[in-house]
Order: C-alpha cells, then sequence, then structure tokens
C-alpha cells in the first residue's frame, strides 16, 4: 500500500500543475468574456505589472498604465496561445505599453536628458538627504534611459540584446546605461 | 577614485567581458583597492534589485478596469438581463434549470410577472461572447482534467462525509453543464443560455480547484 500512494511531494507538485493549469482555465474563461476569470487574473499580477509601470514611469503615472495594460490585455487575450506562462505574456505587453508611452511622458516631465552629465550628477551628489533615499526613490530619479535599462535588466532579467530592441538602442548603449544607474544606486543602498 | 577599468566593472560582473580582458581586469582587480570597492558596490546594487518587493497599487484598480472593458458585477448583470429576456428564452431556460436548486439562474426565473421584456442593453455584455467554445475549449478540458487527477490521487486523505459533499455538489454541476449544453443545441443563440453554461463551466472548475488543494493540503 506504502508504494502505490503518492507522496506528498507529488501531491505538491501535481497541485501546482493544477494552480497553473486553473490559471490557463482562467484565461481561457477571460478569452470567452468571463469577467469574474479575468478580475482573478488582475488580482494575482497587478502588483507585479503596478510595481513595473511605477518603477519605468514613476508614481504619477502606475495607475493609469497598469489599467491600461490589462484593459489592453482584456482585448487580446484571444491572442493568447499558452506558448509562455500568462505571467510572461503579460509582462511583455505591460512593457510594450509603457515603453509605448514613454515619448509623452518623458517630454511631460521634462527629463528627458540622458546625458552623462546628468547620470554624474545623480552618482555625485553628496547630500545627507539624497544617502537615505529609498532604494525605490532612488530609482525612480534615474534619468529615463538609464532607469528603463536598469529595470529592465537588474530587476526584470531582460538581456541587453532584448532591452536594445525594445528601446531602439544599441546593446553597447544599454550596457554603459546599465553601469552608470547602478553607479549612482550605490549611494542608496542603505 | 575611478580609472579606466571602472567603466568595465559592470560587464565583468555580468560575465560579458571577452576572456582576455577579464583577465587583464582581474590582474588589474588585484592591484586596486577602488575598484574592488566598487565591484563590491555594483554586486549589492544588483543584490538589492533583485530582492525588491512587488507592491499592489494603494487604490483597487479593478472596478475602472471592470468599467473600461465593460464586465459588469454580477449584480447589475441579473438586473440588467431581467429586463431584457423573450418568454421563448425563458422557457429554454427553464428547461436547463429544473434539476438546479439555487443559484442565479434560478433566482432570476422567479423574479415577479412585471419584468417584461424589452429591448436589450445598447452595449452587449461581453460575458456572452464565444462562451459556447468552452466545452471545445481543450485548455478547459486539460484544466479539469488535471484537477481531477490530483482530486482522485487525494482522495484517500479526505473524510467521508467531505467526498460526499463535493461529489454531490459536482453531479449538480454536471447535470446542469449537460442539461444547458442540450438546450443551446435546440437554441444555440440564446444568450441567457450561454451566459448559464459559462456559469456552470466555472462552478465546476472553481469546486474541482477547491476540492483538489483540500486533498493535495491534507497530508
Ligand atoms: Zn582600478
Amino acid at each position: 500500500m506504502e508504494l502505490t500512494t503518492p507522496g506528498v511531494a507529488t501531491l505538491r507538485r501535481d497541485l501546482d500543475q493544477a494552480t497553473r493549469d486553473a490559471e490557463t482555465a482562467d484565461v481561457a474563461l477571460a478569452a470567452s468574456g468571463d469577467g469574474r476569470a479575468f478580475e482573478r487574473l488582475y488580482r494575482s499580477h497587478v502588483a507585479r505589472i503596478h510595481s513595473l509601470a511605477q518603477r519605468m514611469t514613476g508614481e504619477d503615472h502606475a495607475d493609469d498604465l497598469t489599467q491600461d495594460v490589462f484593459v489592453r490585455a482584456w482585448s487580446k487575450l484571444s491572442t493568447f496561445r499558452g506558448e509562455a506562462a500568462f505571467g510572461t505574456w503579460l509582462h511583455r505587453l505591460a512593457v510594450n505599453v509603457i515603453l509605448a508611452r514613454r515619448t509623452t511622458l518623458g517630454t511631460e516631465r521634462g527629463r528627458y536628458d540622458d546625458s552623462e552629465n546628468v547620470l554624474d550628477g545623480v552618482a555625485s551628489r553628496p547630500h545627507t538627504a539624497e544617502l537615505s533615499l529609498d532604494f525605490e526613490a532612488a530609482i525612480e530619479r534615474l534619468p529615463d534611459g538609464a532607469r528603463q535599462v536598469f529595470v529592465l535588466h537588474d530587476i526584470e532579467g531582460y538581456r541587453h540584446e532584448e532591452i536594445a530592441d525594445l528601446l531602439g538602442i544599441v546593446p553597447g548603449t544599454s550596457k554603459s546605461q546599465l553601469h552608470h544607474a547602478r553607479m549612482a544606486l550605490r549611494r542608496h543602498l542603505e | 577614485m575611478s580609472d579606466t577599468w571602472t567603466n568595465r566593472l559592470s560587464e565583468y560582473l555580468d560575465g560579458e567581458l571577452p576572456e582576455s580582458e577579464r583577465a587583464t581586469l582581474e590582474a588589474h582587480l588585484r592591484a586596486c583597492a577602488d575598484c574592488r570597492a566598487t565591484l563590491e558596490q555594483l554586486r549589492r546594487v544588483v543584490a538589492r534589485a533583485q530582492a525588491l518587493d512587488d507592491t499592489p497599487p494603494t487604490t483597487d484598480l479593478w472596478p475602472a478596469i471592470a468599467r473600461h472593458v465593460g464586465v459588469v458585477s454580477l449584480d447589475a448583470r441579473r438586473a440588467r438581463r431581467r429586463l431584457s429576456f423573450t418568454v421563448p428564452q425563458l422557457a429554454a431556460a427553464a428547461v436547463a434549470l429544473t434539476l438546479l436548486s439555487a443559484g442565479s439562474a434560478w433566482l432570476l426565473l422567479r423574479r415577479p410577472a412585471g419584468a417584461r421584456p424589452s429591448q436589450s442593453t445598447t452595449t452587449p455584455s461581453p460575458i456572452l461572447t464565444n462562451v459556447g467554445t468552452y466545452e471545445a475549449n481543450p485548455r478547459y478540458a486539460a484544466a479539469v482534467a488535471s484537477l481531477e487527477r490530483v482530486l482522485a490521487q487525494g482522495r484517500s486523505r479526505l473524510d467521508t462525509a467531505t467526498v460526499r459533499v463535493i461529489e454531490k455538489n459536482l453531479g449538480i454541476i454536471d447535470r446542469a453543464i449537460r442539461d444547458a449544453q442540450s438546450a443551446l443545441a435546440a437554441d444555440p443563440a440564446n444568450s441567457y443560455l450561454n451566459l448559464h453554461l459559462a456559469q456552470e463551466m466555472r462552478r465546476k472548475l472553481e469546486l474541482l480547484r477547491q476540492a483538489a488543494a483540500l486533498a493535495g493540503a491534507r497530508t
């Protein structure tokens, strides 16, 4: 009898699989127009998407962009084929929505200047207030280019080639932006 | 403070330096305390970035999203439907629901006779689109099968009373699904029946999910 009883690990694994399957089913249900299934998807993914939006564009636009991502996701659900996990698909969609908005935002916020001077300024400003800045806030204060590369590479795990594609830059630029961002953020570690 | 190698430290950290440069930089690191210190700080920045927590928005964005995509809450949906039914639709629905002891659909049929049919709402709810395709949906079928398997394996961990309740409820839902399907076969465009079928299929999934979680959690 002992031998035929599935172990706890097996059950757990099956349960994880079942949870994933349930999400996949929710995607199918939502694609068929089921609002409650879509709400479940929203609830389980909103924190990740909102954090991404906030880090990429700042607090002021995060809510708005998050809404936009989910509205877009709803209308594009029928194109989700399940090759990737739903979370991955949604994340890609979010990055696209956020980046599509960045030109407007950049102009609006009047900080489109990605020159090295600006970066050096951020890196070497030794005010005590700066030192105690929360790490998240420090990320938001990076110039647009450096911030986007840093968020995509170090937080979200994208590679330089992918980032270069997304941002319309060359991989070398992505690498140097990343380095500048990291150098600037050293001061906000604690 | 900074020398020609400082700007290469991130690439070094990410393992992206060509072999020859890597060796040269490593030799430099042994001699340059500044670069060693900077490298350590960069390492901590990366570690910090990877450890950041995601936080949900402070206000619930769902109501606004729901409005945007045209999803209405269940209560609002009931109120709307009530006004937009035709008598043949109600008759067809009644066939589907004879065996159902509870649920929104049943309550809906017991509305006072004053709820007369009228023109349908101007914006059709997306709730009703393509619902009939579920039954053929392989993902739905796979999810149900997977949950049933978990449940079968963990079944011995549940007490008999729980198993009985689960099976009874599954029986009711399966019957409702079959009835809705056969009623739909006679009236495929019936939006009420489509909605009803969708609800029952989702109920089945939710029940299975709960039961499987129960069976998996009892160790
Ligand atoms: Zn050095």
